[in-house]
Formats: C-alpha cells, sequence, structure tokens
C-alpha cells in the first residue's frame, strides 16, 4: 500500500509540475472574428483607411506572415511604399497580371497571389511561380470586397500616397449587411472566367460585345478605351453613378451583391482589355 | 448402332419439340406477344374524372438531374444544444481518455507480437510467458477504450448534432466499415488472449501468431479510418469551398495530413505503450521482496523501457513531417501553431520531451549497476548528461514571443539579443538530433556493458564507431549553424533533413556494428534485479510525460482548427469556438491524466484480480 | 601473426585515422547527396550553388 501511495503521489506531483509550468506562460484567449456592423452612411475616408489598417492587423491575419525579416515569411509590406513598390512589379518584365495601377496590383495579390510572385517569397520548389499565400477572399480569411478595399486604401495612405479606392457604396453595404446566416443553403456555383460570369449576368442582352451598336445600352468594343478599370467597375456595381447621355436608367443595380468578388473582377478586366 | 444413334437423336427431338412449341404458339394466337410490350400504350389505367396521371418518362428524368450539392450545415449560436456544462469540456474527456487507452490497446498487441516472436526464435520461453503478461495486464483495456469511444459518440451527437450530421454525410458507408472492424479486432483479440496455452508449439503456435497479426492488422486499420476523421477536419478534402461532397470516399479520407498522422501516431502509440507498462513493471518491482520476482519486473520494466525508448527515437521526425504537411496546406495554420497563439505550447512540449529524455537515460545509467562490465564506460556518462541538459535548455529557449509594448522595450527588441537565436528552428533542431544521438549512446553502452567483444576487428570497429559519432555531431552542428544563420530559408530547412539523415546513420550503423561485432561475445555476468529503488521512478515519470504530452498535443491539434470545426467548410458557432488559454488547456490536460491513471490502476488492479484465490475459511474447512 | 610490440599504438592510430577519413568522406558525400536531392545544390566547399 505504501509503494502505492509514494508512486501515486510522484505521479501526480510530477503531472502538477506540468499543470503550474502552464500558469507561468503569458495567457491567451483565441477569440472568434465578430462581424461587426459598420455605418456607411457617414464613413470617411480616414474612417475607411483606420478599418483598413484594423482589417490589416486582425481579421485579415496578414501580419501573421507578412512581418520584418528574418522572421516574415511574406514580404514586409509595412515597411515598403507600396504604391512605389507596385509601380515596380507593374513595370517589370515578368509581371503578367492585369492590373493597371498600385490599388489593381493591391488586389489582386489579395485575390489571386499566385499571379506575380515576389522574388525569393514563393514556395519551396515552385521557383517563385506560386505564393504561399492564401487567396484573401476565400476561407478562412473571407473578406469581403470593400474590406479589400479598405486595406487597399490603408496601404495607399499610409506612406502618404493618394487613395484611389472609392468608399463603399449603399449596394455594398446593403451586401454585407445581407450576409446569409444559418441552414443548410445550396450555394450556386461561382463562374469560372469572365466569359462564363458574363453568360451568367446576361450581359449581351443590352450590350453588344464586338461592336458599337446599340442594343439596350451602349456596345462595349471598345470600352477599355474610353474608361479606366475603375470606371467599369463602377458602372457595373453603381450604374447610376455616372450615365452615359441619351441611354435610359435600365441597367440593373444590384450586380454588387450578385456577383461574387472575383466575378466582378474577371468582368472588369475582360472589359478593359476591349479596346476595339 | 441403331439404339446409340436412337439414345443420341431423343434428346436432339425434345429439344427441337420445345422450340417448336415456343416458336410456334405465339404464332398461334396472334397479338399474343410480350405482355409489357403489349399493354405499354394503355397499360395506365385512369379513371374518368381523375386527374391525368405524371407523366413517368418526366419524373425519371427529374431523377437523373443532377442532383444540387449539399453544402456543410451553418449553425447559429442557438442551435447548439446547452446542457448547463461546456459541450466543449466534456468532449474533450471523452476523447482524450479514448484516445489515451486506444493508443495503449493498439501498441500492447503490436510489441507482444514481435516479444512472442523473439521468443520462439530464441527458444527462451521467458520471453513468450512476459508477452503474455503484458497481453494480461492490458486486456481490460479494449473495454474501457470502447467505454469511452461508445460515451464520446453518444456526446457528439448531443452536443454537436450539426457538425456530426455532416460528417455522417461527407463519410458515409466509412463508419460502418469501422464499426465492423470491432467484430474482427474482438475475435482475434479473445482467440490470440485465450488460445495462448492452448496454441503453444509447433504449427499452433504460428496459427497463434497468425491471429496476433490479425489483431494489429485490425487494430491499425481501425485507428486509419477514426484518423481520416480528424485530419478533414484539420484539412479537408474531397469536398468544394462550402462543404460539399465532390470526390469518391478515398479522396476525402486521404488528406494532405491523413499519412503523416498515421505515422506519427503509429510509432507514438507504441513508445507510449511501452512507457505504460513500464510503470506497471516498476511498481511490481518495488512492490515484491522476492529477489527472482524482483528480477523479473527488472527485466520487463527494462524491456517496457526499450522499447518506449526505441520507438520514441524516431518520433520527432514524425512530427515533423506532420508540421511540415501543415505549412504546406495552410502557412496561416502552421503560423498560428508555431508562430503565433500556440507558440508557448511548444516550449512545454519541449519540456515534457526532454523530461522523457532525461528519465529515459537516467534509467539506462542506473541500470548499469545491473552488470559489472559497465565500469568501463561509467566515465562517458556525466558528457552525456552534460550534453543532454545544454540541448535541453537550448531546445526550451523560446523566439517568436508575442509581447506587449513594455515587454518589447524591456527586451530591447522583440528578441531577446543573446539568446534570441536559439530559439529558431535550427538551433533546435541542433539540439533534438545531438539529444537523440546521445540517448542512443547510452543505449549502446548499456547493450555493450555485459559483453566483451572477441572478434578480431573489434578494435577498427570501435575506432568507426568513434569517428561515426565524432562527425555525425560535428556534422549536424555544421549544417544547423552555416545554414541556419549564414545562408537562406531554403538552404535553412533543407539542411535539416541532412541532419536527421546523419543521426540515423548512427543509430543504424550502431545497431549493424554492435550486431557484427558482439557475436559469440563473451558475457560478462549481469544481475537482473540489482538496480535502485530511485531508478524505477523514471519509469513513473515516462508515462506521466507521454500522457500530458498526448494531452497537451490534442490541445493543439483542436486549437489550430481556430473557430471552425472543419477548417475553412464549416464554422464553429458554439459558445465555446474559441481557443482556450494554456492554463484552462493545463486544468484539462491534468485532470484527464488523472483520471487516466485512475482508470490505469483499475486495469492493472484487474488485471492482478484474475491471478488471486482468496484461501478458504478454516471454519468452514471441516465436515460440511 | 605476431605484432611488433611497438606497431600496437600506431596501429590503433592508424585504424582511428582511417576511421575518420572514411567517416568525414562518408559524411561530405552523404551532405551533397541529401541536399542535392531537394533540389539545393551544393559547392565543393559546401556552400549553396548557383
Amino acid at each position: 500500500m505504501k509503494i502505492l501511495f509514494k508512486t501515486l503521489g510522484f505521479s501526480l506531483a510530477l503531472t502538477l509540475v506540468f499543470s503550474l509550468l502552464t500558469y507561468l506562460m503569458p495567457q491567451m484567449r483565441g477569440e472568434a472574428p465578430v462581424e461587426k456592423v459598420v455605418d456607411l452612411g457617414s464613413l470617411t475616408m480616414d474612417d475607411f483607411v483606420a478599418m483598413g489598417e484594423e482589417l490589416y492587423n486582425n481579421k485579415g491575419t496578414c501580419t501573421l506572415c507578412h512581418k520584418p525579416p528574418p522572421l516574415g515569411r511574406a514580404p514586409d509590406i509595412l515597411s515598403e511604399d507600396m504604391v512605389a513598390v507596385s509601380a515596380e512589379r507593374l513595370a517589370d518584365k515578368g509581371y503578367q497580371g492585369e492590373a493597371k495601377d498600385a490599388a489593381g496590383y493591391i488586389l489582386e495579390s489579395m485575390l489571386d497571389p499566385s499571379r506575380y510572385v515576389v522574388a525569393t517569397w514563393g514556395k519551396k520548389g515552385s521557383n517563385d511561380s506560386e505564393s504561399p499565400m492564401p487567396a484573401v477572399d476565400k476561407a478562412p480569411i473571407q473578406l469581403s470586397s470593400m474590406e479589400m478595399d479598405a486595406i487597399t486604401a490603408y496601404l495607399q495612405a499610409k506612406d502618404g500616397n493618394e487613395v484611389t479606392v472609392s468608399l463603399p457604396t449603399a449596394e455594398e453595404a446593403a451586401e454585407v449587411a445581407s450576409e446569409p446566416a444559418g441552414g443548410a443553403a445550396t450555394l450556386p456555383v461561382p463562374a469560372a472566367s469572365a466569359e462564363e460570369a458574363m453568360a451568367k449576368y446576361v450581359c449581351v442582352t443590352c450590350h453588344a460585345m464586338d461592336s458599337n451598336d446599340t442594343l439596350v445600352g451602349p456596345g462595349l468594343v471598345d470600352v477599355g478605351e474610353r474608361l479606366t478599370a475603375e470606371e467599369i467597375r463602377q458602372s457595373i456595381v453603381d450604374p447610376n453613378a455616372v450615365m452615359v447621355e441619351g441611354f435610359p436608367a435600365a441597367m440593373p443595380a444590384d450586380y454588387a451583391t450578385k456577383m461574387t468578388v472575383n466575378e466582378l473582377q474577371m468582368i472588369v478586366n475582360f472589359l478593359a482589355e476591349k479596346k476595339g | 448402332m441403331m439404339i446409340c444413334m436412337q439414345k443420341k437423336l431423343l434428346p436432339l427431338l425434345l429439344l427441337l419439340m420445345l422450340v417448336g412449341i415456343a416458336g410456334v404458339a405465339p404464332a398461334a394466337n396472334p397479338g399474343m406477344g410480350d405482355v409489357a410490350e403489349r399493354i405499354a400504350p394503355v397499360g395506365r389505367i385512369q379513371l374518368a374524372g381523375q386527374p391525368p396521371l405524371e407523366d413517368e418518362s418526366e419524373a425519371a428524368a427529374q431523377d437523373t438531374e443532377k442532383v444540387e450539392a449539399k453544402a456543410a450545415p451553418r449553425p447559429t449560436r442557438s442551435d447548439y444544444p446547452d446542457i448547463g456544462i461546456s459541450s466543449r469540456a466534456i468532449v474533450w474527456v471523452l476523447a482524450q481518455l479514448h484516445l489515451f487507452f486506444g493508443a495503449l490497446v493498439l501498441a500492447v498487441p503490436l510489441f507482444v507480437l514481435i516479444i512472442e516472436l523473439v521468443g520462439l526464435i530464441s527458444g527462451d520461453e521467458r520471453y513468450d510467458d512476459m508477452a503474455h503478461e503484458f497481453m494480461k495486464i492490458s486486456l481490460t483495456g479494449f473495454s474501457i477504450t470502447a467505454i469511452f469511444g461508445g460515451s464520446l459518440t453518444l456526446a457528439l451527437f448531443l452536443l454537436y448534432p450539426d457538425f456530426m450530421s455532416y460528417m455522417m454525410s461527407v463519410f458515409g458507408a466509412q463508419l460502418l466499415v469501422y464499426a465492423s472492424l470491432f467484430f474482427f479486432e474482438t475475435f482475434f483479440l479473445y482467440t490470440y488472449y485465450y488460445g495462448w496455452n492452448a496454441f503453444r508449439y509447433g504449427n499452433l503456435k504460428w496459427v497463434h501468431l497468425s491471429l496476433g497479426l490479425m489483431l494489429n492488422a485490425s487494430g491499425l486499420t481501425i485507428m486509419v479510418l477514426a484518423n481520416s476523421w480528424a485530419t478533414f477536419m484539420m484539412a479537408p478534402s474531397g469536398v468544394n469551398e462550402v462543404g460539399a461532397v465532390v470526390g469518391n470516399i478515398w479522396e476525402v479520407m486521404k488528406g494532405p495530413l491523413w499519412n503523416p498522422i498515421n505515422l506519427h501516431r503509429f510509432i507514438a502509440n507504441i513508445a507510449f505503450g511501452g512507457a505504460v507498462v513500464g510503470a506497471y513493471a516498476a511498481f511490481k518491482f518495488l512492490s515484491s521482496s522476492d529477489p527472482q520476482q524482483r528480477a523479473h519486473y527488472d527485466w520487463m520494466g527494462y524491456t517496457s523501457n526499450f522499447i518506449a525508448i526505441l520507438a520514441f527515437l524516431p518520433l520527432p521526425f514524425a512530427g515533423y513531417w506532420l508540421m511540415a504537411e501543415i505549412y504546406a496546406y495552410s502557412q496561416q495554420m502552421g503560423i498560428t501553431a508555431m508562430g503565433g497563439i500556440l507558440a508557448w505550447l511548444f516550449i512545454l512540449q519541449a519540456v515534457l520531451i526532454g523530461t522523457i529524455l532525461l528519465a529515459g537515460n537516467f534509467y539506462l545509467w542506473a541500470g548499469m549497476s545491473r552488470t559489472d562490465g559497465s565500469v568501463r564506460y561509467k566515465w562517458l556518462v556525466k558528457y552525456i548528461a552534460l550534453i543532454l541538459v545544454v540541448t535541453f535548455l537550448i531546445w526550451i529557449t523560446p523566439h517568436t514571443l508575442m509581447l506587449s509594448a513594455s515587454e518589447i522595450s524591456q527586451l530591447g527588441g522583440t528578441h531577446h539579443s543573446i539568446l534570441g537565436p536559439l530559439g529558431i528552428m535550427p538551433a533546435k533542431n541542433v539540439a533534438v538530433n545531438l539529444m537523440l544521438i546521445v540517448t542512443f549512446l547510452s543505449f549502446q553502452l548499456y547493450r555493450r556493458s555485459d559483453k566483451v567483444a572477441t572478434v578480431r576487428w573489434a578494435p577498427a570497429g570501435n575506432a568507426l564507431m568513434v569517428a561515426i559519432y565524432v562527425v555525425a555531431i560535428v556534422n549536424i552542428i555544421f549544417l544547423g549553424v552555416y545554414y541556419g544563420y549564414f545562408t537562406n530559408t531554403v538552404y535553412k530547412v533543407g539542411s535539416s533533413v541532412a541532419q536527421v539523415v546523419s543521426t540515423l546513420v548512427v543509430i543504424i550503423s550502431g545497431i549493424v556494428i554492435d550486431t557484427l561485432m558482439f557475436r559469440n561475445a563473451k558475457t560478462l555476468p549481469s544481475h537482473w534485479g540489482r538496480i535502485s529503488d530511485r531508478a524505477q521512478y523514471a519509469l513513473f515519470a515516462l508515462p506521466i510525460a507521454f500522457t500530458w504530452l498526448m494531452g497537451l498535443m490534442g490541445y493543439v491539434r483542436s486549437s489550430v482548427k481556430t473557430h471552425w470545426h472543419v477548417y475553412t467548410v464549416m464554422k464553429d458557432n458554439s459558445p465555446d469556438n474559441y481557443i482556450p488559454t494554456i492554463a484552462y488547456a493545463g486544468n484539462m490536460i491534468t485532470l484527464v491524466t488523472v483520471l487516466f491513471l485512475l482508470c490505469l490502476l483499475f486495469m492493472f488492479w484487474v488485471a492482478n484480480l484474475s491471478g488471486s484465490r482468496q484461501p478458504k475459511p478454516a471454519a468452514l474447512g471441516e465436515g460440511a | 601473426m605476431e605484432k611488433h610490440p611497438k606497431m600496437g599504438i600506431y596501429s590503433t592510430l592508424l585504424s582511428v585515422v582511417i576511421a575518420f577519413v572514411v567517416v568525414l568522406v562518408f559524411f561530405y558525400g552523404l551532405n551533397h547527396l541529401i541536399m542535392g536531392m531537394q533540389g539545393l545544390p551544393l559547392n565543393l566547399d559546401l556552400t549553396p550553388a548557383g
């Protein structure tokens, strides 16, 4: 019996030593992200930039990898002027993405990180052709397009550069508010290419793609010549903001709630290429 | 001749008649072809005034229409049942205890089979008896595993119904396969154990060994099936972004983490099993006063420690592979584990591993008192101890910490200027490889301590062995320091593979050289049982540290999914969807360790109970 | 075969030296092999190549 007590006592004591060690360590609780309600009616650009900074440090989980060397597993964004860096990258011969400006480049880096992999940061063995960064608009990060715009604004503003993203519109606010909650809903499969997306949203019923003929809306054969990518995006997301003279306000205004960010991006890129 | 012809002709004639009747008969009744065909246009009767029947072809078309893929459910907080106690705590306790006992009952038959085989080959029946004894003491463990498994299942269905319904829909019939395996395992377990003495010699012995092999096979299959559920939750495969199943069951099971977990758990189970039965042996040793009994249990304890340490040596590499796959699957998940909120946990893991290695080594050094020949090697022990302590200190030095602003200014930066560099992987890899090499050295010295080599090339063999140790150690340090601190990331990571291989070279060459060199060796006297009582406590430290380590790693496995039930696919919306603090986890792990200890005591007590018989009281002896 | 008494120490020293040389070469080759297998070539002085 004595042996039992001695051995059991020793075992329990050792167990408690390990338990005690856990009390000596810093205590942190890993909270799940909470869906925040943003009052977009009164959002200023400064607020938007601050929102971007907050997202960068928290929900976006960017700081997990984007840290100063030697720790960082991704380029140290905060210490670089991202607008200047974006310009360099866009001018790089090896750049094969579709962005045209800093905002576009930053957004592309979030949506499709492998489009352009900064030298030496690629996945081991992929010779810098594949990025280890996850797509930010997908799980587990799942930022909305408005949140990504906020981060873009922050990255532009932090070095004193001009912010070229626009504040979220009412439609985008509606998109955030109407996040489906609960239920085993069957979700439609997102389009995988620009052509598929344009077929899905039946753009061709109103717009001729290969000429300037008017069907209901303007022909789009040279829309990339006339409008910037940002203006094209605005025309889709907020068609009534800038109307072409002589055309009725017939374009659906709810594409922003229906399209996935990727689908919108693909359509914008496609149209931006159309130069007649 | 006519009769023969008649015999052949008759069946032919009958056949012709049948064909004729069959062929002619329909013609004889016009309009009597295939029944369904004939009534098809009017096959369905519809009474006047009734609504028209659904067109059958349309319904069939709908059936063959592609079934819309079903996404993972998204329960709200109120969808989770609340029984007043933290659901996660309940599942944590049941799951961890199930895993402890599951590991034990998978491991024991494995080394029992090997020991039985060793006994057969060597002809020494003591091995066979020890194998039998190992089985006896762990037999109750199978029921205990099942009890906790059943309770766990019930708790999961009760407390996480949406999650479980999703998992059922993903894994489908695989669950029935899992259940059916228990029939096989039970059959082989009982025939293997209860048939031990009945199938003892000759061909029957081989039958017995086959039963043991099948027991291991069913157990291993059970484990890998269950592992697929856990790895699916961490790194789902075979499903799309919203959780709808798009692959077959093989694609669902064979995710990126499945085989790393299979290997890691397989090896770790063996180490754990060895440690647990070692505690039994130590206890029996301390409780006996009979020298023969003490000698028996001393030998048993040594064998258990041997199994535990031997299986422990490759374990860090299996763990490294698992971690590498986690990083490859999701850099975020990897960093959460080792560079983010769970980083301190791995320091605790380092402490536990250090405990295991120190205890294992200490037991080997203490065991050298059994042999007179060990005196030649005693001088090395203090150097091994020194290396172990230094490498242990390096192993537990942290690097990436979550610091507050005041802590940063106190530290003079985000990392300590001197100790910081000791915290990153190259230093830790150097430390762990050296710890394993010197542990193997303790092993090798112990094994040599009762022998004197008689082969002519012994001096050359020893020179070679010394050279291998020295060069391997220097190589490991060089690889770690040079590639770790003076080249880029890719070379740094790649050098760790070379370090592992260097360690394996030492281990393999040590085993080969010793086997060859000590053939027909002169044996020196050794005395089983001649070991201090104090050393037996090392055999308690081992399973305690192992158990606590398993619990800790379970906390990591679950927390690394952060707020997801199934990572990126099904969010956890329960009240417990946060990663608990490490102190809370420590309390839970200590709780399950204590519960495990108590169940283990019960298991051992029952094993001893079956062998005892109450003597008949004298009063009832006479007459009656 | 009788060993010359003085040769005793030298033969031990020789075998130790030979053992070290053999093992050093072995580990040097091992480093090249293992690093090369992972697509991380080394120069002759074990510095990263290219």
